[in-house]
């Protein structure tokens, strides 16, 4: 089997699929597209892979398959090391699929306020802003409730698919003016993140910590 | 507004942990509080002097903290020790961080507002306070400070004293900008410490939905 990504080195979201396939120790072919200026993944080519007009973009086989989270969960069911990522009891299972909603609602204000920022997207900047501090303090509850009753990860008792997914946009926060100041939490969680192995960076995410 | 003089909680202590650096505001102001692996916490102005990149970017290793933009690193006194890309330059003494006075007690790190000046013995609130966690509230300091005097009584100290779902409590304030606040929530009895930090998102929550703060804020 072998997979190809169709990927832009300063997306978001991307990074989140580059992430947990460091961590499962898959190799994928990496085709680098040319968003900007290119804005390739809207050409007719890309278009015609996914009509989507979206990154990334994951090819295995006779599959393509668009949006990160949707990946995510594929690479969970595909891989065998990719199951403890997406837990099969209920509960978990939820809560690990609810927080993937989540980057895509709310914390969805957190990617755009970064592309309004840095790659010109249109988009109400401070509107924005406040729409992902919002997004970030809830996560930030979360995680000192999580604290104070002695856990570490976002649901259960190790990493899932709702920590590779939350961490991109709160990690890439400075790159639209939101400072790590107001979550300490967080704070501690994403250098807890840094600790699993195969963990990766991007650019704007600083390799040393 | 100004900010009176004195001493101020910026933190948890525990969310500092050994080796690592965060940033913070005190009325606007920029500092990095940063605990070196020999466990002692530090507040400095968060400014690298080279580039005037925020050291709190930056990274801890040893007893030095180090900038994120060209490794300039700085021991516990602020003074600059090492220049990367000048490994044999003797470092001028000029090169220093600002660093303010720095203390710890109930679990909390508090610094004094006065920089570099002799500051005065810091606060000691209850020994056995137990800190619980900080919470960031959209609103100046004033109009937090309107609100918490409805239910809580303010000592000597300036933190505020009272209860959270039954629990006896001591609430810190700290001007983070002009127009938001931290509030450091210490236990000051025993006490289920997930249902007081609920009880603390409420109180926060309430204080942002009070319809007269959005006049105050906006002053």
């Amino acid at each position: 089997m072998s997979l190809a990504l169709h990927d832009y080195e300063l997306d978001a979201d991307c990074y989140t699929v580059r992430l947990l396939l460091s961590i499962l120790g898959i190799t994928a072919e990496k085709i680098a597209v040319d968003v900007h200026p290119g804005h390739e993944q809207r050409s007719p080519t890309y278009l015609a892979l996914n009509p989507r007009g979206s990154l990334p973009i994951l090819v295995d086989g006779d599959l393509v398959l668009a949006e990160a989270e949707a990946i995510l969960c594929y690479l969970a069911r595909s891989e065998p090391a990719g199951g403890a990522f997406l837990p099969e009891e209920a509960a978990q299972f939820g809560q690990v699929v609810s927080w993937l909603f989540f980057v895509r609602g709310p914390l969805g204000a957190a990617t755009a306020a970064r592309l309004t920022a840095m790659l010109e997207a249109p988009g109400d900047p401070e509107a924005l802003e406040r729409q992902a501090r919002a997004a970030f303090r809830v996560m930030e509850d979360h995680m000192t409730t999580r604290h104070l009753s002695g856990a570490t990860w976002f649901v259960g008792d190790r990493p899932t698919l709702a920590d590779i997914a939350l961490f991109p946009p709160i990690a890439l926060s400075r790159d639209f003016g939101i400072d790590h100041d107001e979550y300490p939490a967080l704070r501690r969680w994403m250098r807890r993140m840094r600790t699993i192995p195969g963990f990766i960076t991007m650019p704007g995410i600083p390799d040393y910590h | 507004m100004s900010l009176a003089e004195g001493w101020y909680a910026v933190a948890v202590a525990d969310d500092i942990e050994p080796g690592t650096s965060a940033g913070t505001r005190l009325f606007d102001q920029e500092l990095v509080v940063w605990r070196d692996l020999a466990g002692v916490s530090h507040v400095w102005e968060d400014r690298c002097p080279h580039r005037g990149m925020r050291l709190s970017f930056g990274f801890v290793r040893g007893n030095h903290i180090a900038c994120l933009y060209h490794g300039w690193a700085y021991d516990t006194a602020g003074q600059c020790r090492a220049i990367p890309a000048h490994p044999d330059l003797a470092v001028p003494e000029t090169i220093k961080v600002a660093t303010y006075h720095a203390a710890e007690a109930a679990g909390l790190i508090f610094v004094h507002s006065a920089l570099g000046a002799e500051a005065p013995p810091p606060p000691a609130p209850v020994p056995s306070g137990r800190a619980l966690r900080s919470l960031y509230v959209d609103l100046p300091l004033r109009s937090v400070a309107a609100e918490l005097s409805k239910g809580f009584t303010r000592q000597d100290d300036g933190s505020y004293a009272g209860t959270l779902a039954g629990v006896p409590v001591l609430i810190f304030l700290q001007p983070f900008t002009a127009s938001r606040t931290a509030l450091h929530l210490v236990l000051a009895g025993p006490g289920d410490a997930v249902a007081v930090s609920a009880a603390g998102e409420a109180l926060r929550n309430s204080f942002e939905a009070a319809p007269h703060s959005v006049l105050e804020a906006a002053e």
